[in-house]
């Protein structure tokens, strides 16, 4: 792949899938996830609402920061929300779209970020669990894919994706989609329709099928061949180096 | 007449409500609006054995204090550095049983505070399910709706002490925020003594031309303190950035002393940072004066 780096390829990735009108919130470590509602905004979604865990509502400073609760998000922002606010969130389902990643996540796109048993780690929890409950729809992404990441079961299940899969989520009372989509920084990832396993969407450009297999804690459903992700256009490009991220946060060494 | 009492004090004084064993909140967000002047003196005073609650995602707050051993048990639903890292700190104590962490999350601890603040023994919580925090986390305690839900139910959890650091606050304890007040008017609601220290004193006057700019009434504080640049490391929002190269500098130097690559450098940030500067004054000399912090990009 030529012209872009990974991370911006991952954001457009998401973009695209962010749908007009969503109430979006995001969470830590959410460079990709708000680099890529600020750029859905800009093109199919100028109706998207994107809340940082800041309470800070549809910022607009022109550029990216890598802190989520960075005071200069504050700029051209259109509202600041409180703590209140996010209690209110956690409860009344309101929210159409959560982004999480993980410590790790399971074949059925459940989250740990609290505890590893082997080798005994402590990860930083989850502030909001609620979130994975009540939102309409959880988009994963994971900055590294690896079989540490993508592990057959957590270990610990801090916020629920799909659970033990299948119809699982809605037998427990959960009436939300769960996890939807998954992006790394080698494949498009979705779930099965019925047994609600994590699958291979597409590889990234430059990535082998294998690669993405071996990088796997679990046996994916459908085998490859697999599509490519279709890489940025010029114009998603545009949008994002002119709009979003003028300063080249997404091209920088992390 | 009696004329209108100051809440106005010297930050050694303000501290003086935080005893040992006490429960203590912190206000701001990760690395944000914390009030890192106060946290520094608590730990020069040698405050022992504190029940600690931090605001959802927490940062260099809890991971000093823990780090410095002040901790006896906390509730905090997640700390880390955010994309400069996991807390060394928190994660240590935690992985080794030094503190006792209650697991809970933004739902139950706010569930808990707003049932201190609403006068009630414990707040329902509809959010919570499929999650292991329902066997793990004291907050997340069984409960039956009278329609028959089965939810969960946060105790009430009341801080004793709560401290905050805001941009600017009058002598009577108005508080405005410039950015994202967050919990802290929460905290300010729910604890015994509210403590707030700010970057800059206004007159009661100039809160007077915009009362809707107050984020905090005066009736719920306690205690103000001037302590400009108080967040520092930390941000303030609207006035300055955080200091990234110094929380670097903090997660080098503790890292290296639990790895044993340099055991006494987590020590030596104290020493550098903490005991050697006895008053917030002599901090900022000790980072190189405040006007650097100004240029910060």
């Amino acid at each position: 792949m030529t012209g872009c780096s990974i991370r911006e390829l991952m954001v457009v990735a998401l973009a695209r899938e962010l749908r007009d009108g969503d109430l979006c919130m995001t969470g830590t470590n959410s460079e990709v996830p708000v680099a890529a509602c600020l750029l859905a905004q800009q093109l199919q979604a100028p109706n998207l609402t994107l809340i940082l865990p800041s309470g800070i509502v549809n910022p607009r400073p022109g550029r990216l920061y890598r802190s989520a609760a960075d005071g200069r998000w504050l700029a051209g922002a259109e509202a600041v929300g409180s703590g209140y606010d996010l209690f209110e969130l956690s409860e009344n389902g309101r929210l159409d779209a959560m982004f999480y990643g993980g410590v790790q996540i399971d074949r059925h796109g459940n989250i740990n970020l609290t505890q590893v048993r082997e080798p005994a780690f402590r990860g930083p929890g989850l502030a909001n669990i609620s979130f994975a409950v009540v939102a309409k729809r959880i988009y994963l992404y994971a900055m590294s894919h690896t079989r540490r990441t993508f592990v057959d079961r957590v270990d610990y299940l801090t916020a629920p994706g799909h659970l033990d899969g299948g119809s699982s989520r809605r037998d427990l009372g959960i009436n939300t989609e769960g996890p939807v989509f998954c992006i790394t920084p080698l494949a498009v990832l979705g779930f099965t329709p019925d047994t609600k396993e994590m699958m291979v969407r597409s590889v990234h450009p430059g990535i082998g099928a294998q690669q993405v297999v071996d990088s796997t804690g679990f046996s994916l459903p459908e085998p490859p061949p697999w599509a490519m992700t279709e890489a940025p256009t010029r114009g998603e490009l545009r949008a994002l180096r002119e709009g979003v991220d003028t300063t080249g946060v997404l091209r920088a060494d992390t | 007449m009696a004329g209108r009492r100051s809440k106005l004090v010297p930050l050694q004084e303000a501290l003086a409500a935080v005893s040992d064993g006490c429960t203590l909140a912190v206000g701001g967000l990760w690395f944000h609006n914390k009030p890192m002047a106060a946290l520094r003196e608590l730990i020069r005073r040698g405050v022992r054995h504190l029940t600690l609650i931090a605001a959802p995602p927490s940062s260099l707050d809890s991971d000093l204090l823990i780090g410095a051993g002040l901790v006896k048990d906390a509730y905090l639903a997640h700390v880390s550095f955010e994309h400069l890292g996991l807390a060394p700190n928190f994660r240590h104590a935690v992985e080794h049983g030094l503190v006792e962490l209650h697991e809970c999350d933004e739902a139950t601890l706010l569930g808990g505070l707003m049932a201190t603040l609403e006068g009630l023994p414990y707040h329902p919580i509809s959010s919570l399910r499929g999650t292991d925090h329902l066997r793990t986390s004291p907050l997340a305690m069984p409960y039956i709706a009278r329609d028959g839900s089965a939810m969960v139910a946060a105790p009430a959890l009341k801080p004793d002490v709560a401290i905050l650091h805001a941009q600017e606050a009058d002598e009577y304890g108005n508080v405005r925020c410039f950015g994202a007040p967050f919990v802290d008017p929460i905290f300010a609601k729910t604890a015994s003594h509210v403590i707030v220290t700010v970057d800059k004193l206004v007159s009661n006057g100039e809160v007077r031309q915009a009362p809707s700019r107050t984020t905090i009434p005066g009736y719920l504080v306690d205690a103000v303190v001037e302590a400009p640049f108080g967040a520092h490391p930390c941000s303030s929002h609207g006035l300055h950035p955080h200091d990234e190269a110094h929380l670097r500098g903090y997660l080098a130097a503790s890292n290296a002393a639990l790895r044993g690559i340099e055991p006494g450098a987590f020590q030596a940030y104290l020493q550098r940072y903490v005991f050697a500067c006895h008053s917030h004054d002599e901090y900022l000399e000790a980072i190189g004066g405040p006007l650097d912090l100004v240029a910060v990009p």
